[in-house]
């Protein structure tokens, strides 16, 4: 989440913007933190306050892209100095479906909490929980697969 | 509140598993027998001499530039190794010839252009080097 450079692709027609890999790693991390206190805190009002503000978090991410979120500005102002200079480059759309599921499954979580329904809160509360994790710890896009394969299988053999 | 935490890092841990086990195969090296040898007039780019890395990418594939970063170094540390790096997006014919499923997928190809093995997802750097262990060294060419 750094520079958009608008590298050229294969398909001229589609404008596509490209991403520090390392960007949406930092996003969930971030979310991993929010995500993990809010499991703790559990159904209550301060837990679902705080997958509110997530939800929030989410919302440029998924309308835009991971590059316009608050963390993305937070990583491009205090964690990319420290890093090495970008060398590698992805696409936003993936990640920015992340962003969207993400978004979608912290609302359903607030929906469950605000309902008193503890199982949902922590169910969709924990699937947060889950995918960020791995995309923090393992740099391994849950949303981002699902994204690809959704493309593969709807997308028109020639 | 003792049972949370130990549920949640249950979960992780499983999660982590999961992950683990299933990507313990990527760039593994799988050695194939297909029929039928590919030409550099349909890859659009030369093929090496002694062997070439196929790399089928697509624009979206996150790991694909990193690999094809990899597989252009280790290619230039032997003689006679090209990478040749297809769009599967735009390459759908050869995309479902080799049942390209996930990108990156590599095809290693002999001398002879017939695909000798295969690694699907990124591989390592010692993957990408035994995979050409398929496509030997030739012998002297050519002795007059």
């Amino acid at each position: 989440m750094t520079h958009e450079s608008q590298a050229p692709l294969a398909n001229p027609a589609s404008t596509d913007v490209r991403i520090d890999v390392r960007g949406p790693r930092f996003g969930a991390a971030v979310t991993l933190v929010l995500a993990l206190i809010a499991l703790l805190l559990g159904a209550t009002v301060a837990g679902v306050v705080l997958m509110a503000v997530l939800a929030v978090l989410f919302v440029p991410g998924a309308i835009v892209g991971p590059q316009a979120t608050l963390q993305a500005s937070l990583f491009k102002r205090f964690v990319l100095p420290r890093l090495a200079p970008t060398t590698e480059t992805e696409s936003f759309r993936a990640p920015r479906f992340a962003q969207q599921i993400g978004l979608a499954f912290s609302v359903l979580a607030v929906l469950f909490g605000a309902l008193d329904s503890s199982v949902g809160f922590f169910i969709f509360a924990g699937f947060v929980t889950v995918a960020s994790f791995l995309n923090a710890v393992f740099n391994f896009c849950l949303g981002c697969e699902i994204y690809l394969l959704a493309k593969r299988s709807t997308t028109r053999h020639a | 509140m003792l049972i949370r935490v130990l549920i949640i890092i249950g979960v992780l841990a499983l999660a982590s598993l999961g992950y683990l086990w299933m990507s313990r195969r990527d760039g593994a090296v799988r050695r194939v027998e297909v029929s039928g040898s590919v030409s550099s007039e349909t890859l659009g780019a030369t093929r090496g001499y002694r062997a070439t890395f196929v790399q089928f990418s697509t624009p979206l594939c996150a790991k694909c530039p990193g690999t094809a970063t990899l597989l252009k170094q280790v290619a230039s540390e032997y003689k006679d190794v090209a990478h040749i790096e297809i769009d599967a997006s735009e390459r759908l014919d050869l995309a479902r010839r080799f049942d390209v499923m996930r990108t990156p997928t590599i095809l290693v190809l002999d001398t002879d252009g017939v695909v000798v093995a295969r690694m699907s997802g990124a591989p390592s750097v010692s993957q990408a080097r035994e995979s050409l262990d398929a496509a030997p060294p030739l012998s002297q060419p050519y002795s007059i």
